[in-house]
């Protein structure tokens, strides 16, 4: 009964001049679901790579799988991040291609990308049916891969995943990017494929985990240490500090009202994705923006950040001017502090967080000026805020989630924007770094700022926020006020 | 219609070629003020049109694209591209006669027809843009004296344009005002407003001529861009095939060999391209490319000549009168060829091994890149001029044989380029027969330093590093180069 699937002795890892997993042991017995966590940079995600692809491991990995099973004899490990290529093979892509119509297609649409990896993997393109229907993927068949949000990314992922159906597999982050309903069957799959014999491990900060996880851990300084209920260690996090000077002043307001829509209307080709949306957000303003995958919530705020070329249409007021008046959108992006997931996903892999921070004062995807001393100074300033100093010089897409994050973050208010957008800001963040961000974005928006803020969960926002507005494919179906 | 430049007398056609100012950042401190509130009407909704106009919009332009009245019927790709996007849209007669700006996008064959056209719609001292001079100086097109006749050409492909923009930056771009068509002395102003409405004031200018940009041009996509590539590639393989190497793996080396090794040309130009081989190879690809140049340069100034004198683009015309005939026979010969027909082995090639074991498209590239700089500046063609139409352009079409091999190269060039580059191909190959005799698999299929003690003489590698670094290629593409710093080292075509 207590046979091992994966059983790991002595592992250790460096990276640079610092030990992440040190001597760590985990014997995971056949059938065990796990729950793995661990603040962030603590080598969870190395970790579930190496027993993935244990290549040039310092230590031992032996795996142990049922040969009696008709599941594939393997690990598969799905990352937190996603990848895809265009149709030449390459990965050039920008966040805001997936709103540029253009009749050329540049990536394979969701079910051509099925259809190569079913073939690559030898699978029934008949076993994903159920799959696909229990996430609400069956709209999405005819997508080409570079118009889906982070979320349905996240999906298409699991969907794959689900259906390979390995003997073990690891999820680092399954939950990121999607709404209540989805993480509910997505919960339910999993229940239901290890009835099959798949077994999995998954990485996450999450309490609303599948019923059916018999075992937690975390890692804590390099090793495996059995939790009884998915709490982890805090990492230390330091009491929020008087802004920076700079962040201190009441933002430049250009009009009193941010954003005005009278029956916008967004279409590709048949498919209508924003429906007659009417809304106003007058300055000052803290706006929840919510809905489910898919709802239109990003093309809502790409509409917003001057990112669709839909926009030119009459209806739409940006910082009291109809847009297409003259206006450049740099004109408009220099009044907007602006994080994303896609603007993540597509950032500047050749920017260091210092590179990376300093462009928010120019609204591009990595620097192309020389700084001048003055905002040199404040990004140093809110460098040494957010205790990124350590990581300054560092490549951005090499830290941890949660620090790219912060970064991030910093990107977008190092400019004091009168209007701030955070998109899920807090995805894959642990509780305890989305609790310090909320308090950072409410102690900054108390100064004035306005803020559209997208969150999926309630427990996990900032307090600040007094409006909220809901979308449902692709119509507003509640505008209220916050109590 | 006659050849506009051999209209010119002599001091005119050097004073045209000569015509070549790297501008700098501040010379575009006005913006797009230019063009503010003009009307922008493009003619051409592909890759190259629709992705400017998405760009020039973006910056607070009025942009709408003119397109023909079938297109529009049919709902063509440029209709649906044009209209998906929420562009105004209508046919030449509705468009035209506003527009203060009108934009030809369209394919260098259909110029003449599309410009003879529109000419009598357009309105009294409006501009007409290109972003190739072809129908001007070879064609010799006779625009109307009130209309202002400018060009923007950035050098990447438009879906480059586009992405680049969004970033925050641009693409190179080279910007030119017709002498003969600047009634009111606007044009430099507009081209370089519209510059900075695609992005492409933060990536570099080059202050061209109608007649350089065409020479140039020319010279450049028919010799080493398209014509060596084709020419360097089918013999590599062909000579590994007869020397037993692994058919799978030869065509693997050379359709993806030219990527690899001219990224390290985009990065650090020649001397950084000959850097990433050891020491022995080097002093090996540095003795074979002096052969090939002067096996080769003869060729290069032929082509140079027929150029300059008329005599290419007359063949090429009268090829295109008589329905592509030339064209598409030489098209179809170069789908047959072997390397064409082999398809890439599923094999793992590292990226240094690409040079180790291709040392010979190394040389190949080192003489070709200085061949056609040589050639353009002895012309008359100014070196900022040369260095984008010969080594700035290699990665880019580099990239599209690594995607679909010799086959995509042509189809995505110009018919222009293509017809050149078969012209060239068609007589190198015979040149290179005696050279290729002496190849060996240590210079192609098998690596270099393989049995080699890598010793080397101090002296000669000096030497030899020195004539590297101080060509004048060299000297002009680090100050190029310096400019377009934050270019992606991604693949750009």
């Amino acid at each position: 009964m207590s046979e091992s699937v994966v059983t790991i002795l002595n592992l250790t890892v460096r990276f640079k001049d610092k030990i992440v997993l040190d001597n760590l042991s985990w014997n995971i017995v056949r059938g065990q679901n796990w729950v793995l966590n661990g603040i962030s940079g603590s080598g969870k995600t190395i970790l579930a790579q190496l027993i993935e692809t244990p290549k040039g491991i310092d230590g031992s990995i032996v795996y142990n799988f049922d040969k009696n099973s008709p599941l594939p004899q393997q690990v598969l490990y799905v990352s937190n991040w996603y990848h895809f290529k265009n149709l030449e093979g390459d990965a050039n892509f920008y966040y805001q291609q997936r709103y540029n119509r253009k009749q050329a297609r540049e990536t394979l649409t969701v079910e051509g990308d099925f259809k190569v990896f079913g073939k690559e993997k030898g699978l029934n393109i008949a076993d994903a049916d159920s799959i696909i229907d229990a996430l609400g993927y069956r709209g999405l068949l005819d997508s080409q891969l570079i118009e889906l949000s982070s979320g349905e990314h996240k999906k298409l992922q699991l969907i794959k995943a689900l259906w390979l159906k390995p003997q073990l597999l690891i999820l680092d982050q399954p939950y990121a990017g999607l709404d209540v309903a989805s993480r509910k069957n997505l919960n339910t799959l999993l229940e239901e494929r290890s009835s099959e014999g798949l077994q999995y491990i998954l990485i996450t900060n999450d309490s609303s985990v599948p019923d059916n996880v018999h075992m937690y851990a975390q890692i804590i300084d390099g090793k495996i240490v059995a939790a009884a209920t998915n709490e982890h260690s805090s990492e230390i996090l330091h009491e929020l500090e008087p802004l920076p000077e700079f962040l201190q002043e009441h933002p430049v307001y250009h009009a009193d009202q941010v954003v005005k829509m009278i029956d916008m209307n967004i279409h590709y080709g048949e498919k209508q994705v924003l429906n007659n949306i009417n809304w106003e957000v007058k300055a000052g303003e803290k706006w929840l923006l919510q809905g489910h995958n898919g709802s239109g919530k990003s093309t809502l705020l790409s509409l917003v950040c001057a990112d669709h070329p839909q926009s030119y249409v009459d209806g739409l007021f940006l910082f009291g001017k109809q847009r297409g008046s003259g206006e450049s959108i740099w004109d408009i992006k220099e009044k907007i502090g602006l994080i994303s997931p896609e603007l993540h996903w597509y950032f500047d892999p050749s920017a260091t967080v210092f590179t990376s921070i300093a462009s928010g004062f120019y609204d591009s995807i990595g620097l192309f000026k020389t700084l001048p001393y003055s905002q040199t100074v404040k990004v140093r300033e809110i460098i040494a805020f957010l205790n990124l100093k350590d990581v300054q010089h560092e490549l951005l897409n090499t830290l941890p989630l949660g620090k790219q994050r912060l970064a991030l973050l910093a990107r977008a208010i190092i400019k004091n924007p009168e209007l701030l957008i955070l998109d899920e800001p807090c995805q894959g963040l642990d509780n305890d770094q989305t609790q310090y961000f909320n308090k950072f974005v409410d102690k900054l928006c108390a100064n004035g700022t306005t803020l559209i803020y997208v969150g999926h969960y309630e427990s996990a926002l900032p307090s600040c926020l007094e409006k909220r507005i809901l979308l449902d494919k692709g119509h507003v179906v509640k505008i209220e006020t916050i109590q | 219609m006659a050849n506009y430049f051999n209209s010119l007398p002599l001091r005119e056609q050097l004073n045209q070629l000569g015509v070549c100012e790297f501008m700098d950042i501040a010379e575009f401190a006005d913006g797009v003020a230019a063009l503010k509130g003009k009307k922008v009407v493009i003619v051409g909704a592909g890759a190259q049109g629709l992705n400017q106009g998405l760009n020039l919009r973006d910056s607070g332009l009025d942009i709408s694209y003119a397109l023909r009245q079938e297109a529009i019927d049919a709902k063509r790709d440029s209709w649906k591209n044009a209209t998906d996007n929420n562009f105004k849209v209508g046919t030449f007669e509705e468009l035209i006669p506003g527009a203060d700006v009108v934009v030809n996008l369209t394919p260098d064959k259909q110029h003449t027809a599309v410009v003879t056209k529109i000419m009598p719609l357009m309105k009294k001292n409006s501009t007409l843009l290109y972003s190739h001079g072809f129908n001007i100086v070879e064609e010799g097109m006779q625009i109307r004296k009130d209309i202002t006749v400018i060009m923007v050409a950035p050098k990447c492909p438009g879906s480059e344009v586009r992405a680049e923009y969004l970033r925050g930056f641009g693409v190179p771009t080279l910007i030119a005002v017709h002498p003969e068509n600047d009634p009111e002395g606007k044009g430099l102003e507009q081209a370089k407003a519209y510059c900075v409405g695609t992005g492409g004031h933060r990536a570099g200018v080059l202050r061209s001529s109608f007649v350089a940009e065409v020479k140039s041009d020319l010279m450049g996509e028919q010799t080493i861009l398209c014509g060596l590539l084709q020419t360097g590639s089918i013999l590599s393989f062909d000579k590994m095939l007869e020397k037993g190497i692994d058919a799978g793996y030869a065509s693997k080396l050379v359709q993806y060999g030219v990527e690899v090794i001219t990224e390290a040309l985009k990065h650090g130009g020649v001397s950084g391209m000959m850097d990433r081989l050891s020491n022995p190879a080097k002093i090996a690809a540095f003795k074979i490319s002096e052969e090939l140049k002067t096996i080769m340069r003869p060729l290069f100034q032929k082509h140079q000549d027929d150029i300059m004198s008329g005599e290419f683009s007359s063949t090429m015309m009268k090829d295109w009168a008589n329905g592509d005939a030339n064209l598409l026979k030489w098209r179809a010969e170069t789908g047959e060829t072997a390397f064409e027909k082999t398809p890439a082995g599923d094999v793992k090639i590292g990226e240094q091994e690409y040079f180790d074991n291709y040392t010979l498209m190394v040389a190949f590239i080192r003489a070709g890149v200085e061949l056609a700089f040589e050639t353009m500046v002895e012309a008359g063609i100014k070196a900022e001029s040369a260095y984008y139409e010969s080594l700035h352009e290699t990665p880019l079409i580099a990239n599209t044989i690594a995607r679909k091999k010799l086959f995509e190269m042509n189809r995505v060039i110009s018919d222009t380029a293509e017809y050149g580059c078969y012209l060239f191909d068609q007589a190198c190959k015979p040149l290179l027969a005696g050279f290729m005799k002496t190849v060996d698999t240590d210079l192609v299929g098998k690596n270099f330093n393989e049995g080699k003690t890598g010793s080397v003489d101090n002296a000669e590698l000096v030497h030899i590093n020195a004539i590297l670094r101080d060509h004048p290629v060299e000297v002009v593409g680090r100050k190029l180069r310096k400019a377009m710093t934050a270019m992606k080292s991604i693949k750009t075509a």
